[in-house]
């Protein structure tokens, strides 16, 4: 599929802001499933100075700082993605059980699999701990195999949880969201990711965007217009297998992938500290468009 | 080998029996640094003990004091975070040196630059190509984990920059004889500054001991660390300018910060003095914006940058890590090295020694088992009571596992196996003991050591010497001197007597040059300027309580009108006290009254809350201070802290009276010791405007509002600007009320007079640097010229009538002071708008931190 994202989003200051300096994680990355044409990124007032640079995760983060004085913000970014359908897996891909997972990440000296057990590690957001471990205990079966078991992870975290946008921040601590059963992908993804790394499996966390237009006769998605979340689980031997707890699904061709990390905190889209600038206010909007493509059959193509 | 060189005091008679070296206990078991076995005292110790027993306890306690008095004057100590007010922890420094060999020294010195080699090229691993984990040599787990493993420094140098400029070791030995590692320090690696502190003060305090004794000196190490941190500089090699990165006077080793910056001739910043533009850092001074080109950081890593670190972070510069990473300013040491204080790095550096540098790990660590691999963790639960067990992550408690109980054992086997890979267990080994002075005796005391490295060309070189203290092994640096630990100076002898190189002639004299004028932070120019209104508001507030002590003492000698006291009272913003029953009621009752501003440590207005106002902004501007002028104030603070319980009404007098000298000693010695540049300026525009202001005010009370006018008054009003005699030889009569507003109010050749003041702050405000080249006046010119104008066009033929009952005259006089008071009070706004910009803090966008 073909996509032109435009992501825009503008801060209203009270007083005036003397000093910005700004990281971006709006420029989605290439993939292996992911292409990607340059970005028009559109800064107003100008930058003095803006750079690109990958971070430890290999996302591209655009950093720039605003010198004039300014009482508004605006920071639009618009690419041109093509996802292709190739990611690997199905939830009935053969995976290893998930204890051979577990025996795979202590034992295998692969440069991969030593490199995911950082995803196995505690991190700001999303903290290991029983409660995840109890609620995840119904899918992770003795032996059943990985990608099975986080596929029932997923569905019951879809269908148990409600989608809330009005109960939960940034900052509402993850217990809270299991213990209420509500929250948005973000929670969703940061839940599942607690509750994989509870049984000691490498999870991250993946920051892009959905296509929602509904194809004829299919359930509209959940997520307009907006950010969207997931996470991914590291399965040894094979790869990075990715989830949609929010949609029951696993990401094909209508997620488009901006970066990932180890939780919301290392891919947020646009952080900032500024001088001055009183109270402010935050306007977003996201424009997922589909564009035509050269072989007209490929839109049809539904990856559910 | 070392000479026999007499270090005997001749002056000093011996002592008729040996004792003090004789007595010493020598340990049964362990390792001590002066005696290999009993009687058998090692070699490199002869000339010291023969210089000990020569000196006898009884005056080596005296020198001991003598260097707790030159420490406590220097005010050489470690602060509680943020209070004022708790007695700074006496930083204790032992008079018995701790001796070394120089070939000791050799094989040690090579084993701290190897190991600053190392932990500099793991860094440059860890946060490039991450080779160690990839091949294996370090476990991920060790790394993540670690919260100095900071993700948003992943290249945040430019390639073949140098991350670890500057490193502190600790260090002791163990009962084998062995030098072993207990910790790394790369974020703020305390010290260095107390081991200079600690030589200047016992060479002046031992000087026959000290003066050309065969000992290492530590200033070409400084000399070093001086030169390395310049060549860093990318954009003005020839004349870079480095800064030292402070949390500020609320750090408990705000001391040494200060210290190493006036010895190293560096500019003290802190984070709100910088700001980052055009990807480039800059201070924020009086004159506009200034380059960075270094900047020798003491705030630890993750506060550094509130953009891409901590978020919550008050003390850093946002932007800096950018800044760092486009190589357009360089930190020492570089964001992210605090990586290196993870204590289970030990485990694994003889083998990166090997796979990195090639060599093997010359300086052994403290043997260290990381329970995160399966081997090592069932050894350390099977060795619990021989081990010390500490979470990898900082700040966390240790435990000692042979002073556990079931229970508390049972605890801890449970917390390391919930997460194994944050703990380590480290081999408890006794320490080496040195001879400490105690009591007139010398009794072994365990000691640990602190090691010091710089780069130096390609290389490290390592400081002949360093902190030595007390310890009992697991607590850390900090910890141990907050707590009022006991340090030594460390010796590193040398074949030859060294010439003892002046430190302080070196560190002193061009500060001043290079610090004050244009280049001034603001922030310094805002704490000079509260400092000035602070010292003049504390001279003013224990001369009306002199004066009202004095009062009431000869009233209780001659029963003389005393109703003038309420007036006092009232200038003091002391509530009268209720009538009394009996004369003797009514002392008592005003007694009590006057000594609640003394006494009182919450007490509005009162001396200790003014105290705490000048020692605040005093220690924010250290270094701007002549080292006399803060002695003074630390005398100062221990006068008016540490009062006796009960306090007499001359007992009370005699103290104020004390303290005037003391501040007068203060503020005149500023005025001898400061340059008169801008810096100075904004110290004296600030006691001049708080002195004019209480002038008014003391006008006002006695001419206006007062509930018993008259010559009492005045008199009082003339005793407390100190001009009684002035009045008299002026004019040779009885007091008249026209005479003394000539006197106090439009002279303007008398320092206590309104007249002279405005004139002194008009002339100091048309000197201070304006931001913009505007033609106009500035506010602040303005509101002076207002006040100036205002008193010269007063009424005079109006105010020539007054006298108790003119009521005409008082209401021109109270038109007066109201006229030039509030422009005045305006000033002091505008000062602060156009001169202090640094107030405003940066903000986050979006608030990051997780709950």
């Amino acid at each position: 599929m073909k996509y032109l994202i435009t992501h825009r989003t503008v801060y209203h200051y009270s007083s005036d802001v003397a000093l910005c300096h700004n990281e971006a994680r709006l420029l989605p990355r290439e993939t292996s499933w992911q292409q990607c044409h340059p970005s028009r990124v559109t800064i107003r007032p100008r930058p003095a100075l803006s750079v690109e640079r990958r971070d430890f995760f290999g996302n591209r983060v655009l950093y720039f700082v605003i010198q004039d004085i300014h009482q508004q913000l605006e920071v639009t970014v618009a690419t041109g993605v093509r996802v292709l359908p190739t990611r690997q897996f199905t939830e009935s891909s053969p995976s290893p059980s998930w204890e051979q997972a577990l025996a795979a990440l202590r034992e295998d000296p692969d440069p991969e699999i030593i490199d995911a057990r950082q995803f196995m590690l505690d991190s700001p957001f999303v903290v290991a701990a029983p409660p995840f471990r109890e609620y995840a205990a119904p899918s992770f079966l003795p032996g059943r195999p990985l990608l099975e078991a986080m596929a029932d992870l997923n569905r019951r975290i879809h269908r148990e949880f409600a989608y809330d946008p009005h109960f939960t921040t940034i900052a509402t601590p993850l217990d809270q969201v299991l213990a209420e059963r509500r929250g948005v992908c973000q929670d969703f993804a940061h839940l599942a990711m607690a509750c994989l790394r509870a049984l000691g499996l490498p999870a991250r966390y993946v920051s892009g965007y959905l296509e929602t237009l509904p194809p004829p006769g299919q359930p509209r998605l959940i997520g307009a217009d907006a950010s969207h979340a997931w996470l991914a689980v590291y399965v040894p031997g094979v790869g990075w297998a990715e989830f949609d707890p929010t949609n029951d699904c696993m990401p094909g061709e209508k997620h488009i992938t901006l970066a990932w990390g180890r939780d919301y905190g290392d891919v947020a889209p646009l952080k900032g500290v500024m001088t001055g600038g009183g109270s402010h206010s935050l306007e977003v909007s996201v424009d997922v468009a589909p564009q035509p493509e050269e072989e007209e059959g490929r839109l049809k193509v539904v990856n559910l | 080998m070392i000479e026999a060189v007499s270090l005997a005091d001749p002056n000093i008679p011996s002592t008729p029996s040996n004792t003090l070296i004789d007595d010493y206990p020598i340990p049964k078991s362990g390792y001590d640094e002066m005696y290999a076995a009993p009687g058998v005292l090692r070699s490199h110790w002869r000339d010291l003990a023969r210089f000990l027993e020569e000196t006898g306890g009884e005056e080596l306690e005296r020198r001991h004091a003598e260097v707790q008095r030159l420490l406590r004057a220097d005010g050489v100590t470690y602060n509680s975070y943020g209070d004022l007010r708790a007695a700074p922890r006496q930083w204790r420094v032992d008079i018995v040196p701790l001796l070394m060999t120089g070939e000791e020294w050799s094989v040690l010195a090579a084993g701290l630059e190897q190991r600053s080699r190392l932990l500099n090229a793991l860094l440059a691993d860890i946060y490039d190509q991450r080779l160690a984990l990839r091949q294996g040599w370090l476990p991920p787990e060790l790394v993540y984990a670690y919260s100095g493993f900071l993700h948003p420094c992943h290249h945040a140098l430019p390639t073949g920059s140098r991350w670890l400029i500057f490193h502190g070791v600790d260090l002791a030995r163990g009962p084998d004889g062995v030098f072993r590692v207990y910790g790394d320090r790369a974020q703020s690696p305390s010290g260095a500054g107390y081991t200079l502190e600690n030589r200047i003060i016992l060479a002046r305090a031992l000087p026959m001991l000290y003066r050309d004794a065969p000992l290492r000196r530590l200033a070409s190490f400084l000399e070093t660390e001086r030169a390395t941190l310049a060549k860093l500089a990318r954009h003005h090699p020839e004349n870079p300018h480095v800064v030292l990165l402070t949390p500020g006077p609320n750090s408990p080793v705000y001391f040494e910060h200060a210290y190493l910056a006036n010895y190293l001739s560096l500019s003290l910043v802190e984070g709100e003095d910088l700001a980052v533009r055009d990807g480039r850092v800059w201070l924020k001074t009086l004159g506009g914006l200034r380059p960075v080109d270094v900047i020798l950081r003491w705030v630890a890593d993750a506060y550094c940058d509130p953009l891409e670190l901590r978020g919550d972070s008050l003390l850093g510069v946002p932007g800096l890590l950018q800044a760092a990473r486009g190589g357009h300013v360089a930190l020492a040491n570089a964001l992210g090295s605090g990586f290196i204080e993870n204590p289970g790095l030990a485990a694994f550096l003889p083998l990166l020694c090997r796979q990195l540098l090639g060599e093997d790990l010359k300086l052994p660590s403290l043997p260290t088992w990381w329970c995160g691999h399966p081997d090592d963790r069932s050894y350390v639960l099977a060795h619990l009571e021989r081990l010390v067990v500490h979470s990898i992550l900082p700040d966390q408690p240790r435990w000692d596992g042979s002073r556990l109980d079931a229970a508390a054992r049972a605890r801890l086997v449970e917390r390391i196996q919930a997460a194994p890979h944050l703990y380590v267990g480290r081999e408890m080994l006794p320490l080496s003991t040195a001879p400490v002075l105690e009591d007139g005796q010398l009794t072994p005391q365990p000691v640990m050591l602190r090691g010091f490295t710089v780069v130096d060309g390609d290389g490290y070189r390592a400081m002949p010497g360093g902190l030595a203290r007390v310890s009992s092994g697991l607590e850390t640096l900090q910890a141990a001197v907050r707590q009022g630990g006991i340090s030594k100076d460390w010796w590193v002898l040398a074949p030859t007597p060294q010439k003892h190189v002046s430190l302080l002639r070196q560190s002193y004299g061009p500060i001043f040059v290079t610090r004050d004028g244009n280049d001034l932070p603001s922030r310094v120019a805002d704490n000079l300027y509260w400092l000035g209104r602070y010292s003049e508001r504390l001279d003013g507030t224990t001369r009306l309580l002199r004066e009202a002590f004095g009062r009431l003492l000869e009233w209780e000698q001659d029963s003389t009108d005393e109703r003038y006291l309420d007036d006092l009272l009232d200038a003091l913003d002391i509530p009268t006290p209720p009538v009394a029953e009996s004369p003797r009621a009514r002392f008592f009752a005003l007694r009590q009254a006057l000594l609640g501003p003394m006494m009182d440590a919450d007490h509005a207005g009162g001396l200790r809350i003014i105290l705490d106002g000048m020692l605040r902004t005093g220690r924010a501007v250290r270094n701007h201070l002549g080292d006399d002028s803060w002695r003074l104030l630390n005398r100062l603070q221990q006068r008016i802290q540490e009062l006796p319980a009960h306090l007499g009404a001359r007992q009370a007098r005699e103290l104020l009276e004390e303290n005037l000298m003391l501040i007068a000693g203060f503020c005149g010695l500023n005025n001898e010791t400061l340059p008169h540049h801008q810096g100075w300026l904004f110290l004296d525009i600030g006691r001049y405007l708080e002195r004019v202001l209480r002038t008014l005010d003391l006008f006002h009370l006695a001419f206006i509002t007062a509930r018993n006018r008259g010559v009492s008054l005045w008199e009082v009003v003339l005793t407390i600007t100190d001009n009684l005699t002035a009045y008299r030889r002026r004019y040779r009569s009885a007091l008249h009320p026209t005479a003394i507003i000539d006197l106090l109010l439009f002279d303007e050749d008398n320092p206590r007079a309104v007249g002279y003041q405005l004139r002194r702050l008009h002339r100091h405000i048309g000197r201070l640097h304006q931001a913009s080249s505007s033609p106009y006046r500035s506010a602040e010119e303005r509101l002076i010229l207002e006040a100036t104008a205002t008193l010269q066009l007063a009424d005079i033929e109006a105010l020539a009538n007054l006298s108790p009952n003119s009521t005409h005259a008082n209401a021109e006089l109270s038109r007066l002071l109201e006229a030039l008071r509030r422009p005045l009070l305006e000033l002091s706004d505008a000062l602060t708008h156009s001169h202090f910009s640094h107030a405003e803090v940066p903000r986050q966008l979006i608030a990051m931190q997780p709950q």
